[in-house]
């Protein structure tokens, strides 16, 4: 029996896919809504007024800034670690990935709480350059282990200095990834509010908050949040220029000589030591101490319950969130078209903004067409699933296409359904991948505020609710507890992610 | 050997897909609403004051009406927010607020219930809603904070403090909410002019903070000579290291002045929730009252006594404004900002 092969995905797949690309783009229905509700002129006006453009300006700056810096950090950290004979590389590495387990806000804190004059421009650039610096890294190590290092090898042999092999060679094959990572890092730094709030450096994302906050205005919020998507829209253009085509050829896995760095070992020495004590000693210094001042206030029961409910809805989260990403994974990346790539780029739309607005936008969505769901544990789902689903989709964009396409052509020549296909082959050999980006989603959620708060069932507390009650009242000593114990929570996965980098690693020499 | 082969991966994705659907599953069951009875035995609360605050004062009121209340916290505008969003379909029977400008928000759209005038009049209308669908729970007085070592004698006016003779020594937080209801309770008393140039002699002449508590520490310390606040910071840290080791103390401006604004926390009822109803003419009861006055410093407006040490409310010497009409912040954060106060 012959069956023909067809390149159309499979139903259920593509049901899955246009499910969460609805639920990504709910807040510009809810955007949508309210500005029909302003006039264009009123909007039009709100949106050109000076002040907009110098907070604009503000948010663009630090994006920008911290999205360059991100990936410069996260690339350096990932070939140091991956690449070169640093004796601390294996170190390097570990400590790289950890400040994804200190949610802004919280570093933020820690900051202030050690030297009260940090604020302003540069410290937010700081923390949250450190903050997403480890988007960088992770999306570059995965990509130099699949990298074939010959290359690189072969061009050192023939005589290229050091620089020029990373330039031409090294570069071209992360570009892709660090590119990603970065673009992850800018929209990052554009919906933060926590962080500049504290650090008072002024931007778009606080011009949102004081909309709703001063004048209980959701439509000139809602004109403010427009100006975010059309800026979202640049820097995916932006983005996809950067980004250029040439991925090299995957599959050639293989340990990479060790560069000797010789003389040039100090430089990256300095700056990772630097790193080590910016992002992770202060924060953690600041936490136990203030924690140890604190501890005396704080309800261990109540922890434990808060405890409890934030690795539910984590991990929940972050099954949710991934197994949908997988669908559009698997449309972008399996069956590509011009359809599917427009698709995965629709995904990104609405990721700069802020918490508040995707919050609001599933209060106003939900109270009228599913009222029944309005805060359960569902429409908090729902609400992890529009704001983290580009995390994971770029997390699982990769391991998707490890599978050789060929093979979905030979397994269903063979007589196997497209889906018997990603089920038997595509999925088990993405699986890992698939579990990383699991554990990345689990980690943001885990440290998300505006929504939870605004959506979680009345009466659930999690670490972050927790964390935000003890804060406003402005006793950072009894919120540091919580922010203690949700920054060792998170340090799990941020570690297992490692980990995994580290066992591709171990598999190779082993493969020798 | 790979770590996770797919054995493992299997059996944690099926656990994690097992747990998930318990968390949904239990979040469905406990949404599940109670059918309203003629006695409303519970109801919900959206709070936009602290956890911390309220949760003992809900349990006292549980213990005394049998009512159960399920409180969500959250910022008072945040809150006020969401109430607008939720449309036709309210989940809060009854809205607590830090301020007086989020309860303006909701009556102007209509949302909230008049009150029956048996629980509006125990509030002097000054603290209540004209149309009274919200009524001040406790209110907080604007001061001026002075060293008595630096500062001899208290200016007449707050508009004086852009004098030269107080260059640097007057201390501001212009991103606190409650500086900034002073700026719009000083817009609609003196006019716009008035308070534009007000806040540029600020900027020539103020030392400049986060929070108010900032400034009392700064006064107390002698950093600066003195500053402008809510009356209860100097009454909380005088609790916490006991009044007789204040170094600052505390004075109003001439009667009438912006700068002695008495603002109120409130609250509104949203429901036809006879519990609600309860609890909002129970926050205006003596046990409630009380715990307002000893635990927060605040005034009862209910007219039981001051804390220890401060004026009556009546012989407070505040402005005469109409309360809802500083919720439009907007205009104000605007002149606040080019004054180049805020960033």
């Amino acid at each position: 029996m012959t069956k023909n092969i067809k390149r159309r995905p499979p139903t259920l797949v593509l049901l899955l896919a246009v499910f969460a690309l609805l639920v990504a783009l709910t807040p510009l229905v809810y955007l949508w809504v309210r500005l029909g509700e302003f006039g264009i002129d009123k909007v039009l006006a709100q949106m050109l007024r000076g002040r907009t453009a110098e907070l604009l300006g503000n948010s663009l700056l630090l994006a920008s800034s911290v999205g360059v810096t991100a990936l410069l950090l996260g690339s350096i950290q990932a070939w140091v670690s991956i690449r070169s004979n640093l004796k601390l590389r294996v170190f390097f590495g570990v400590t790289a990935a950890l400040p994804l387990a200190i949610p802004s806000y919280v570093s933020a804190y820690t900051y202030t709480a050690l030297f009260p004059g940090f604020s302003g421009f540069w410290s937010a650039w700081l923390l949250l350059s450190i903050g997403t610096a480890p988007y960088v890294y992770l999306a570059v190590s995965a990509a130099l282990l699949r990298s074939d290092p010959a290359t690189e090898e072969v061009a050192r042999t023939l005589g290229a200095k050091p620089w020029r092999v990373i330039r031409e060679v090294t570069w071209p094959s992360i570009r892709p990834a660090a590119v990603a990572g970065a673009l992850i890092a800018a929209l990052y730094a554009l919906s933060d509010f926590g962080a500049v709030s504290i650090l008072r450096y002024d931007t778009f994302t606080r011009a949102i908050y004081n909309a709703y906050r001063s004048s209980f205005d959701r439509s000139a919020a809602a004109s403010l949040a427009g100006v975010l998507i059309l800026v979202t829209l640049l820097i995916l253009f932006v983005e996809a220029k950067a980004r250029g085509g040439y991925q090299s050829a995957g599959g050639n896995y293989r340990k990479a000589v060790p560069v000797g760095l010789g003389r040039w070992a100090l430089g990256p020495n300095l700056l990772l030591s630097a790193w080590v004590v910016l992002a992770l000693a202060i924060p953690a210094f600041s936490l136990v101490r203030w924690s140890i001042i604190g501890s005396s206030s704080a309800d261990l029961g109540e922890i434990i319950r808060a405890l409890v409910n934030s690795i539910g809805y984590a991990v929940s989260g972050g099954l949710v969130t991934t197994g949908f990403a997988v669908a559009i994974g698997i449309l972008t990346v399996r069956y590509q078209s011009r359809w599917s790539s427009i698709f995965g780029r629709l995904v990104w739309l609405t990721h700069a903004m802020p918490g508040i607005v995707v919050a609001l936008a599933l209060v106003f969505l939900s109270n009228r067409l599913l009222p029944g769901i309005y805060q359960t544990n569902l429409i908090l789902l729902i609400a992890y699933l529009a704001l983290y689903l580009p995390n994971a989709l770029s997390a699982v964009s990769t391991p998707l296409s490890q599978a050789p396409k060929s093979l979905d052509e030979v397994a269903q020549s063979l007589g196997a359904s497209r889906l018997s296909v990603l089920r038997k082959v595509v999925l088990p050999i993405a699986g890992p991948g698939i579990l990383l980006a699991t554990l990345l989603v689990t980690l943001t959620v885990l440290k998300e505020l505006p929504a939870t708060l605004m959506l979680r069932p009345t009466g659930i507390e999690t670490l972050a609710t927790r964390l935000w009650s003890e804060t406003s009242v402005g006793a950072f000593s009894a919120a540091a507890p919580y922010a203690l114990l949700l920054v060792l929570v998170a340090g799990i996965p941020a570690w297992l992610l490692n980990r995994q980098i580290r066992s591709t690693l171990r598999q190779e020499l082993e493969r020798e | 050997m790979n770590p996770l082969n797919n054995k493992k991966l299997k059996t944690f994705f099926a656990s994690a897909a097992l747990a998930t659907a318990l968390t949904v599953s239990l979040g469905a069951c406990a949404s599940e609403s109670p059918t309203p009875a003629a006695e409303d035995k519970s109801f919900t609360l959206y709070s936009g004051r602290s956890e911390d605050l309220i949760q003992p004062l809900i349990e006292l009121f549980t213990e005394e009406t049998g009512i159960q209340v399920a409180v969500r916290y959250a910022g008072s505008a945040e809150l006020a927010a969401q109430i607008l969003e939720e449309g036709s379909n309210v989940q809060a029977d009854a809205f607590l607020s830090q301020d007086a400008g989020a309860l303006g928000a909701l009556t102007e759209a209509g949302l909230f219930q008049t009150l029956e005038s048996s629980i509006a009049d125990l509030v002097d209308p000054a603290y209540r809603a004209a149309d009274n669908t919200w009524v001040g729970v406790s209110g907080r007085s604007r001061v001026f904070s002075y060293n008595p070592a630096k500062v001899t004698q208290v200016p007449a006016s707050v508009l004086d403090l852009t004098k030269p003779e107080w260059k640097g020594r007057i201390a501001i937080a212009p991103s606190n909410a409650s500086f900034q209801s002073f700026v719009t309770a000083l817009r609609v008393l003196e006019g716009e002019e008035v308070a534009a140039e007000w806040l540029a002699g600020m900027k020539t002449n103020a030392v400049l903070f986060e929070k108010n508590g900032q400034i009392l520490d700064a006064i107390e310390s002698g950093e600066v000579d003195a500053g402008l606040l809510n009356h209860y910071y100097w009454y909380e840290k005088a609790a916490e290291i006991g009044s007789d080791k204040m170094t600052s103390k505390l004075a109003w401006f001439a009667a009438g002045d912006a700068g002695n604004l008495v603002n109120v926390a409130g609250v509104g009822v949203l429901s036809d929730n006879s519990g609600a109803r309860t609890f909002a003419a129970w926050l205006l009861g003596n046990t409630a009252q009380q715990y307002f006055t000893d635990k927060t410093f605040e005034y009862s407006l209910t007219g039981l006594a001051a804390p220890t040490g401060l004026p009556a409310l009546g012989e407070l010497a505040s402005p005469k404004i109409d309360l809802s009409a500083l919720a439009p912040l907007g205009a104000t954060l605007e002149m606040i900002r080019s004054a180049g106060l805020t960033e």
